[in-house]
């Protein structure tokens, strides 16, 4: 049997004291704190260490790559039309002209900011609606819970187009804002349905004897055992605004044809399944990698942040 | 903010002399605070207090309906689950209040209620001759020094993702001493006296057994100094050699701050050891209140004969006709007519199924100095009675009575 | 004690389940040994985590991983269970052994009705047509007391009480006449009224029936009420093994002294509880020689070699190094002679 810590000590006669030998149990785990513990459970999670590091690595193409290209991605280069890979365009060029790699990471570039700052709202709007129905309970989480069922019947990618079609198209922030306001009700069930739970454990109730506010108690003591919840509607959330996006850009209602996003990219090319597969590959891929590493990462948190995990000795 | 709290506390005792060895508050000046604690342990926590004791917490008639909703918006109300319907008493300083019953008959609910954890439906509870149920937050959350909780389940009732010492020092926190040093070694001080080692206070509470969480909520009641701890189950998810050393901290406990104990728990031996009187519930109604001894050798309520005969004691001397009750307990939301218990009741049947019984709801009487019960025919119950019923019974396995 | 005497039904030889978790091996059943008799009522006592639970799994073949039985035998009617075929352990289970555990609800199917779930059971291991098992049910489930048995047997397991479910479950153990009922904590979910009810239950079906229950629980009123021979279990080992009797009277065992000891008892009102020491070792750190050496009130040297299985009487054997008449061994007597060298000055007790 492995142990992290030689804890042999002298027993037999010394111990018959007993009593302290409870803590003495205790006292073979070494002290660390909450953080360490998560960053320690962290990386157990394998999965989700590979989904941190593909997402770092996206992350940073989209942010290095278009920054020092500027505006490349909308470069025709008729000299260039349908090039091959080339060691500055790794992924060759469009019929166009335009260095597919450069497109491809402004495009990511678009979706990750769409995705995050969507996911913001949609955090936003879940915790609030989600919090005070769970908290309050009653007729106000009645109330509310049919508030959600209204939202949740409509046609989501309806509406969307409607508000991106009257709003505006082709602008980014009518695009957030438009995926926000309609994908929060997932978010905000989560964290009702934690905070019904947690208003009635022990040591809300506890806290509650002791004299601790409404503040103290949804801040102190439910939100952040409600974060496992929150952390996996922000993951699913993350994924399910870039899709929507893409899908938005794939039908037309997205940003502007000129701009590169992944939906654009897939719109753009699906004329080209046949001749040129990878064009419609590629943007499809990084669109996987971001879905899948999004909820792995968020699994990987939510298991990261319970302190009930074990952590496995080496 | 400390101000006013600490008159409040010590408005009852301000001849108490004080005391900084009896854990009260550390950041509450020592003349202010006074000393309930250490009074009691000199001459009260020794002896049973006697009928004269002062009374720190009175209950009156308080009822706990939970309403059972429905319709489109959950708003009509299609009835109501009577946890606790109409239960008075009173707990005097100093003692141990022990309530026993089944699950489902309205101990821990009446707890809660006591502790203003969940509303009440009507009736008072006051201690310290304060009513509380109409007391503003700010007001509320003074009283709550005087009255805390110990909870059942040890791993239900640690917040997870705080320390020992957040958990401990919350109260203190709340309450106004934001020193953080100062509370540090207020915990410090409140982990050693529940038997913890005062290094473990950076730990996290799943790194603790169940015996140790079970201090830790304890640690945590103490915190504010409290007169009053209502302790529910406190020893109920623990091993049985765990078991006893809580109890005995418990006891300690009580002896050296005076504490006064409601001390809610199914298991009856518990209830017996801990215990200086004793009320039994039955379908949220108090059906005896005795004084421990009396209540144990010779209890005045068919209910709590069955319930004593039925638990199984751990002797195969005394294996023995038990008194088995027929059926199930009936359901709080619709709790049969007159006496609750004449369902069940085998004395009403020794009796010839009496029919005040089923008509009159019995009130809790006096039965001898420092005994009550609610039932008609108490005084019918007899030894020879006792063991006649449970002789006579029809095997359990071939006849069984519906209950419902 | 190598051929099957009369009347035994049951023996487990030096019987071993180790759990092999991320953290290291859990030995949670390490060389258990005892044996039940047609008919006898044997409870197995022990805290939580003493292997009870697990001893009773890994009798039925129910391990699962990280579990694995990596040792012993258990002999059925003298042949080793742990040699079965599946297919030959699932008939042992519910025909020979069944079992009945501590939450009802959690071991019966919501979706079905209990009278399907018997009459399941009951097709399983009998011939018989749809009919003749349902009607098998509803006669089962008046045997345990349910009261209007056919229109229970109707009724799906939530509109039942957890009394009735635990009769249920009894019922559909008891529905293939097992000879041996396997009963893990059976009333320790329910109140005592109701526990009252079961126990009384289980002693009548056992008269009727003439099976042999293996009773597990934590509560020593229990084993007080129902068992003939008790078997004391702590850290996965059979610590002592005597008749009900001599268990609660002469316990030769300072852990089932101290058992004994620290229960409150009706009737008996004490100032101060006696108490164990510590805690119930981390069964991943367990000590060397005696497992309760750092609680034991009697612990001295000699304890931190692995103590013997003693005869203190006839029938009553007990793991501790103190003599049959509770005193410390004498060196080269009770104590192997290699001990002495290191320990030999203060073979004394070292009760406080």
């Amino acid at each position: 049997m492995d142990r992290t810590e030689p804890v042999d000590r002298p027993i037999g006669t010394t111990t018959v004291a007993g009593g302290r030998d409870a803590e003495d149990e205790v006292d073979l785990i070494p002290i660390r704190t909450y953080w360490q513990l998560a960053r320690q459970r962290f990386i157990q999670h394998r999965l989700a260490v590979i989904a941190l590091f593909t997402l770092l690595v996206l992350v940073s193409i989209a942010i290095v790559v278009p920054t020092f290209t500027g505006l490349e991605y909308r470069l025709t280069d008729l000299t260039e039309r349908n090039a091959g890979p080339t060691l500055t365009a790794p992924l060759g060029h469009d019929e166009l002209g335009v260095n597919l790699f450069v497109r491809l990471a402004k495009a990511t570039q678009t979706s990750l900011i769409i995705g995050g700052a969507a996911v913001m709202i949609i955090v936003g709007i879940g915790t609030f609606v989600g919090s005070i129905a769970g908290y309050a309970g009653g007729w106000v989480d009645n109330l509310l819970m049919r508030l959600v069922d209204i939202v949740l019947s409509l046609p989501v990618l309806f509406i969307i187009l409607m508000i991106v079609s009257f709003f505006g198209g082709g602008d980014v922030r009518v695009i957030i804002i438009a995926i926000g306001i309609t994908g929060w009700t997932l978010a905000a069930r989560l964290i009702r349905a934690e905070f019904l739970a947690l208003r009635g454990a022990d040591f809300v109730q506890a806290a509650k004897a002791l004299g601790a506010g409404h503040r103290r108690i949804i801040t102190r003591h439910i939100l952040p055992s409600a974060m496992a919840p929150l952390v996996v509607a922000a993951a699913l959330g993350v994924a399910d605004s870039v899709v929507t996006e893409a899908a938005l850009s794939f039908l037309g209602f997205g940003i502007s044809a000129t701009e590169a996003s992944l939906g654009t990219m897939l719109n753009k090319f699906s004329i080209y399944f046949y001749s040129a597969p990878e064009r419609i590959l590629y943007p499809s891929l990084v669109l996987v990698l971001i879905v899948l590493s999004a909820s792995f990462l968020g699994d990987g948190i939510r298991d990261a942040l319970d302190p009930r995990q074990r952590i496995a000795s080496k | 903010m400390t101000g006013p709290e600490a008159r409040v506390t010590s408005q009852d005792r301000p001849d108490a002399p004080p005391d900084p060895e009896s854990g009260s508050p550390l950041w509450k000046p020592a003349a202010d605070t006074g000393s309930h604690t250490g009074r009691r342990g000199a001459s009260g926590a020794e002896t049973a207090p006697d009928a004269q004791g002062e009374v720190l917490v009175k209950v009156t008639d308080l009822v706990k309906h939970f309403p059972i909703r429905g319709g489109l918006l959950g708003i009509s109300r299609l009835g109501a689950v009577r946890a606790v319907d109409g239960v008075s008493f009173d707990v005097r300083r100093g003692e141990t209040l022990g309530l026993g019953g089944e699950s489902g008959c309205g101990k821990t609910t009446l707890g809660k209620v006591i502790l203003r954890l969940l509303p009440p439906t009507s009736g008072d509870v006051s201690i310290k001759d304060r009513p509380i149920f109409g007391l503003s937050g700010s007001k509320m959350k003074a009283v709550r020094e005087d009255m805390q909780v110990v909870f059942q389940d040890p791993y239900a009732s640690l917040n997870p993702r705080m320390t020992v010492g957040e958990i401990v020092g919350e109260g203190p926190l709340v309450h106004g001493l934001k020193n953080r040093v100062k509370r540090e070694e207020l915990v410090r001080e409140l982990l050693g006296k529940v038997g913890l080692n005062q290094s473990h206070i950076h730990r996290y509470p799943h790194e603790f057994s169940g015996g140790q969480r079970q201090r830790i909520g304890i640690a945590r009641a103490l915190a504010l100094n409290p007169d009053f701890i209502v302790c529910d189950e406190p020893v109920s998810a623990l091993d049985v050699s765990i078991q006893s050393q809580v109890l005995n901290l418990l006891d300690d406990l009580q002896r050296e701050l005076g504490l006064t104990y409601l001390f809610i728990a199914h298991n009856l031996a518990v209830v017996e050891h801990i215990s200086d009187r004793v009320g039994v519930m039955y379908l949220g109604k108090i059906v005896e209140l005795a004084d421990v001894d009396t209540l144990y050798r010779d209890a005045r309520h068919p209910y709590t004969v069955a319930l004593l005969s039925a638990v199984p004691e751990p002797d195969p001397r005394r294996r023995r006709k038990r008194l088995v009750l027929r059926g199930d307990v009936p359901s709080p939301v619709n709790p049969p007519s007159g006496c609750r218990f004449h369902t069940r009741c085998w004395l009403r049947e020794q009796l010839g199924n009496p029919e005040n019984c089923v008509t009159d709801e019995p009130e809790l009487r006096t039965i001898s100095p420092g005994q009550q019960a609610a039932c008609h025919w108490s005084e019918k119950i007899t030894p020879e009675g006792v063991q006649s019923a449970a002789e006579h019974q029809p095997p359990v396995a071939l006849a069984e009575a519906a209950a419902d | 004690m190598t051929t099957p005497q009369a009347g035994q039904l049951l023996e487990l030889r030096d019987l071993r389940t180790h759990f092999y978790t991320q953290d290291g091996t859990v030995r949670a059943v390490d060389g258990v040994t005892f044996e039940i008799r047609d008919g006898q009522t044997l409870g197995v006592v022990g805290e939580s985590g003493c292997g009870k639970s697990i001893t009773a799994m890994s009798v039925l073949r129910l391990i699962e991983r990280p579990g694995r039985v990596v040792g012993g035998q258990v002999l059925l009617r003298g042949k080793d269970l742990m040699e079965y075929s599946d297919t030959e352990m699932r008939d042992v289970r519910g025909n020979q052994i069944s079992m009945i555990f501590q939450e009802p609800m959690t071991s019966l199917n919501p979706v079905y009705t209990c009278g399907d779930q018997i009459a399941e059971a009951v097709e399983l291991h009998e011939a018989v047509n749809r009919r003749q098992a349902w009607a098998r049910a509803v006669e089962m489930l008046a045997q345990v007391g349910i009261p209007e048995p056919a229109r229970r047997a109707k009724q799906f397991p939530h509109q039942m009480s957890g009394g009735m479910r635990q009769r249920v479950m009894i019922a559909m153990a008891l529905s293939t006449n097992p000879e041996l009922l396997i009963a893990d904590e059976p009333t320790t979910a329910l109140d005592v009224t109701i526990q009252a009810q079961i126990l009384e239950l289980m002693k009548a079906l056992r008269e009727r029936n003439k099976m042999a229950i293996m009773l597990i629980t934590h509560d020593l009123g229990v084993i007080a009420e129902m068992a003939d021979e008790v078997v004391v279990m702590y850290g996965g080992k059979v610590m002592e093994r005597a008749d009900a009797m001599t268990i609660f009277e002469r316990p030769h065992n300072p852990y089932t002294k101290g058992l004994l000891a620290s229960i409150p008892r009706l009737g008996e009102k004490r100032e101060r509880l006696e108490v164990i020491q510590g805690v119930v070792p981390n069964p991943l750190n367990l000590p060397t020689g005696c497992l309760f050496k750092r609680r034991c009130p009697y612990a001295m040297p000699v304890c931190d070699t692995a103590p013997p299985v003693r005869q203190v009487a006839p029938g009553h054997v007990s793991r501790c190094w103190l003599t049959p008449a509770g005193e410390p061994p004498r060196i080269g007597e009770d104590a192997p002679p290699e001990l002495a060298e290191e320990s030999a000055q203060e073979l004394t007790v070292m009760a406080r």
